[in-house]
């Protein structure tokens, strides 16, 4: 048998079932106080369950059965419908319209990034042209009368690599985005800096006696 | 006419909720009144009983009763089946009685103490019953409604933490702290 003391009548109150109330009740038996306290819980329990009530009322149930006739049919109505369908339009087309125009959006931005991406690589080109115009400028006078065969030669190339640029050019004009024609002006600018500042160096060659 | 009865064997609140109980509910949003009266038969002498036991006046239990079914059957198509459906009509039947407990405090006005049945304890003292009913009167509502539905309705805490929206321990905690109180007072109800 399990021996409880006073403090633990509380936990058997608490835990409410048969077993701890029969360990309540024995604990009970030996000690005036719990004795007390159990016997009010337990007056509590009866008078409680003695309160469970009920009464027959021959009127309650035609007046409840009335009151639930009475009341609005819950089945939607002709005009609930056609409000829900002229909102699912509404809606789905507010949605279709929106996804559209982001759509529009994303494309707008994906060109402006394209347009801009475009500016900036003619803005390098041209900054490039005026570099290699200025590199022209110096090695013009000596490329108007050359005085070695290779410096012709060289006047030569660059004449081809002038009119290979301009052909390019105007490919170029028609077709601003076309890579391929911009790597290949880019080879032939480059090809032409490189023709420029061998002149320039063989012309420095040329001086030194 | 109000006829006393001993109250006989009332259904439990149910158990699990099944398909059973969506069935019931779809019947209660269509309208079907023979499902009603069936509600009516299985459950109106609790919902009465835990009516009365709120509001203390047959009158106002019996209306609050009315009120329950016509909140089931407005509400009925919102039924999810996640408690029984005694529960959920319980749950309603609860909420109603706080509802006419608040008009009631609103109106500053004591509903009689309406007692004019035969109770299912025949020799409990009725000086008793009373003094108990006094007692609950001044509980707040949620310690009022688990001591309720527990020691007079005899629902587990399970299914009184459905019904209140509180886990079932909480429930046990509160009817514990709840006769805790109520057993001091008692003392005086009994020594006099």
């Amino acid at each position: 048998m399990t021996t409880i003391t006073c403090s633990q009548i509380d936990d058997l109150l608490f835990d409410g079932s048969p077993l701890a109330m029969q360990t309540a009740a024995r604990h009970a038996e030996t000690c005036a106080s719990c004795a007390e306290t159990l016997a009010a819980w337990n007056d509590l329990s009866a008078t409680a369950r003695s309160m469970r009530t009920s009464w027959e009322n021959e009127m309650l149930w035609p007046r409840i059965e009335r009151s639930l006739r009475a009341e609005p049919k819950r089945t939607p109505r002709l005009w609930q419908l056609a409000a829900a369908i002229l909102i699912t339009i509404g809606l789905g087309t507010t949605m279709f319209y929106a996804v559209r125009t982001q759509t529009r959006d994303a494309a707008f931005d994906e060109t402006i990034l394209r347009i801009s991406a475009l500016d900036e690589v003619e803005r390098a080109e041209k900054a490039h042209v005026a570099a290699i115009d200025a590199l022209e400028n110096v090695a013009e006078a000596r490329l108007e009368d050359p005085q070695t065969s290779l410096m012709i030669a060289y006047k030569e190339k660059l004449m081809l690599l002038d009119d290979a640029i301009d052909e390019c050019q105007a490919n170029i004009d028609r077709n601003r985005q076309n890579a391929h024609l911009r790597r290949q002006l880019l080879a032939m600018y480059t090809e032409k800096q490189q023709t420029l500042q061998d002149v320039l160096r063989e012309e420095t060659n040329v001086s030194t006696p | 006419m109000l006829q006393a009865v001993m109250t006989t064997s009332m259904p439990p609140a149910a158990a699990a909720p099944n398909a059973d109980d969506r069935l019931v509910a779809s019947r209660c949003a269509a309208g079907d009144s023979l499902i009603f009266e069936e509600i009516y038969r299985r459950y109106g002498d609790r919902m009465k009983s835990i009516a009365w036991n709120h509001l203390g006046s047959v009158a106002d239990a019996e209306d609050a009763v009315q009120e329950t079914f016509l909140k089931i059957h407005r509400a009925a198509s919102t039924y999810t089946g996640e408690a029984s459906f005694g529960t959920w009509l319980f749950r309603i039947l609860v909420n109603t009685c706080y509802d006419v407990l608040r008009k009631r405090k609103r109106r500053v006005e004591e509903a009689p103490m309406d007692d004019t049945f035969e109770r299912s304890g025949a020799n409990v003292d009725d000086a008793k019953r009373i003094a108990l009913k006094q007692l609950l009167d001044e509980l707040p509502e949620q310690r009022r409604s688990v001591f309720t539905l527990f020691e007079i309705e005899g629902l587990s805490h399970a299914e009184i933490g459905e019904i209140l929206g509180i886990t079932e321990g909480n429930s046990k905690w509160i009817l514990f702290a709840t006769k805790k109180d109520l057993k001091e007072k008692w003392r005086n109800v009994a020594g006099s």
